[in-house]
């Protein structure tokens, strides 16, 4: 290249600086466009220049540290590559492409990664359950020791075998509109409950764990009541139709906070940093998934729960979305395509 | 506070230096997107009542989508459509980067808001409500939360236990201003004085970038004068220039040894011999 008579008399760094400065222009101005209002904006020719202005200016950086003492062009080639690189480095995955992914493989792989938080998971949930039934049969006043008297609703040890069948047996006399509130209501308090439950997980796992075995103490004493009251089956069938989904949502938040909590207390060879990033991957889909879950099962809850009025009927339902979860989680993606996101 | 650099490693290999956005810039941006968020809901529903167009189960339904909307959900979803920032980090221009160098990742922005649940809200929401159960256990838990919600502060690149998680920075928009090329602008018109390079050897690059400062500001009041006197004296002792320098061309005498200086350093960095500053000789 000939340069030109104006740039003769310059210095090398000023003659390097002013043979590229358009360059630097056009890129700040294309940057500037794009943070504004997002890379979509830009034209078809404004994002291919983009893409190759930056890497030009990547290159004058480089170059610029190593040949030029002019503190203010470093620091400005240091703030636009930085402005450029972040509006480049965009996330730019199609939000369709990313939920696909998700589904057909990214969440069942995690779950199938994640036996040890998953036993921990559900055995809180069952052992919670267990010992609340366990305690209830030696006296029943531990029930209102377990069970917040909001909760429990005038369902309480010695109501009549009448009362309690009907809380298990009847719509409440909502109508369609009152029970997609309802639904939606359980949706975000249960949804909130389980991102809690998740993220308690960090502090080594235990208040995760205590959280749950809570939920199942309660459930424990429920069911030991009914059970007493000679409703046993009855209740299972009430609390199948939406448990099945409902809990293992609860438990499988709880395993993703275990993941969390094992990354803290066990890191193996990694640093405790390293072990969440990389424990965390699972996690947040088991989080994902638990959300999922919770939505079906507000759903259910809402509306099946109130128009299926027959035990079996519920059963069958309950334990039948059960088994379709089992099946998704345990045979998609059970290709090595699209690993991970 | 003072500003900490963050080192990443783009894919094309050049390290750019971004600045960790301040522990204030931090919850300046949640304080404003809760205000946001939950100022929004309060007028919207205010809005609701009183304009009467929805009966209540609807008006119910909507407020717990909402309720929920608002919290994970608004700073997963605003973090993902406006590469790494909420309303409120726009607003105090900072944002969420990958700590990796790498894109960030809609993983990233799922699992480090996922965390705001306890390591904001929860704090916020107890502390601020004053519901504190009494004794050993409450005094226990708001320490606790106090400590998570001080966790950002006691790191070296601030980062949240959510940011942990995700491998994810904050930091600030880095702004880009080019100041004129006073090697190429400033040319001078009258004298041109001329220094030898026993002259310019004197001096390294902190000096001449020390230089470059003062040389961006042309001195206006009376005083500003005799500070560039000065400095002109004082190059002129060190160097032992033996001219005389009239008061007009002192500004003239700095350009030029600025221009002649800078040509010299950077010619010798060129031949490997990088001088950061007076001390070169010395060694140390």
């Amino acid at each position: 290249m000939q340069p030109d008579a104006k740039n003769d008399d310059l210095i090398r760094s000023a003659r390097f600086r002013a043979e590229r400065e358009e360059g630097w222009r056009r890129l700040e101005q294309l940057v500037a466009q794009a943070e504004k209002s997002g890379m979509a904006a830009l034209g078809y020719d404004d994002a291919v220049a983009l893409a190759s202005l930056y890497r030009q200016a990547m290159n004058s950086l480089s170059v610029a540290r190593s040949i030029s003492m002019d503190k203010a062009l470093l620091d400005y080639l240091e703030a636009l590559c930085a402005r450029a690189y972040l509006v480049v480095y965009a996330p730019q995955e199609s939000v369709t492409g990313v939920l696909q992914r998700l589904f057909t493989h990214g969440i069942p792989q995690a779950v199938r990664r994640s036996t040890t938080a998953l036993i921990i998971g559900f055995l809180a949930m069952v052992l919670g359950g267990f010992v609340g039934f366990m305690l209830y049969q030696q006296d029943t006043s531990w029930f209102f020791t377990f069970v917040p008297s909001g909760l429990s609703d005038g369902r309480v040890p010695g109501a009549s075998e009448a009362y309690l069948r009907s809380t298990l047996f009847e719509d409440g006399g909502r109508d369609g509109e009152r029970l997609g509130t309802f639904a939606t209501f359980l949706f975000s308090h249960n949804t909130r409950i389980a991102i809690f439950i998740f993220a308690l997980g960090i502090f080594a796992t235990l208040p995760s764990f205590v959280l749950t075995f809570y939920n199942g103490l309660i459930l424990g004493a429920f069911y030991a009541m009914f059970h007493e009251a000679g409703l046993g089956y009855e209740l299972f069938g009430w609390l199948s139709i939406h448990g099945v989904t409902e809990l293992s949502a609860i438990c499988l938040a709880a395993a993703g906070g275990a993941q969390l909590g094992l990354a803290v207390i066990l890191p193996g060879n990694m640093t405790r940093r390293e072990a969440l990033r990389e424990r965390g991957r699972d996690a947040v889909k088991l989080v994902i998934l638990a959300g999922l879950m919770l939505i079906a099962a507000a759903i259910i809850e809402g509306f099946l729960r109130q128009l299926v009025q027959t035990t079996q009927m519920r059963l069958l339902i309950g334990w039948g979305i059960g088994a379709a979860w089992l099946a998704w989680l345990l045979l998609a993606g059970r290709d090595t395509v699209g690993q991970d996101t | 506070m003072i500003g900490r650099p963050a080192n990443i490693l783009p894919p094309e290999a050049v390290p750019i230096r971004l600045e960790i956005a301040s522990g204030g810039a931090r919850f300046g941006a949640q304080a404003l997107d809760i205000l946001i968020t939950f100022g929004g809901l309060f007028l919207l529903f205010w809005a609701l009542i009183w304009a009467n167009v929805l009966d209540w189960s609807m008006l119910a339904t909507l407020f717990f989508l909402l309720v929920f909307l608002i919290r994970v959900p608004y700073y997963i979803l605003s973090e993902l459509v406006w590469n790494g920032r909420t309303i409120g980090k726009r607003i105090v221009r900072i944002k969420v980067i990958s700590a990796d160098g790498q894109r960030l990742t809609p993983h990233q922005i799922v699992a480090r808001n996922l965390m705001k649940e306890v390591e904001v809200f929860m704090p916020a929401t107890t502390l601020l409500s004053g519901s504190f159960q009494s004794g050993w256990v409450g005094l226990a838990l708001t320490l606790w939360m106090i400590l998570v919600l001080c966790v950002p502060l006691f790191n070296k690149r601030r980062q949240r236990l959510g940011d942990m998680i995700a491998g994810t920075l904050v930091v600030d928009q880095p702004t880009a201003v080019l100041l004129p090329d006073l090697a190429a602008t400033q040319s001078t018109a009258g004298v041109g004085f001329v220094f030898q390079p026993e002259q310019l050897d004197v001096y390294g690059r902190f000096e001449l970038q020390t230089l470059e400062q003062i040389l961006r500001n042309r001195p206006k009041t009376e005083e500003q004068r005799q500070r560039v006197s000065d400095v002109v004296h004082t190059i002129r002792r060190k160097i032992k220039f033996e001219e005389d320098v009239a008061a007009r061309d002192e500004w003239d005498f700095l350009t030029d040894f600025y221009r002649q200086q800078r040509e010299f350093l950077e010619s010798r960095h060129l031949f490997g011999d990088t001088r950061e500053d007076k001390f070169h000789k010395t060694g140390s």
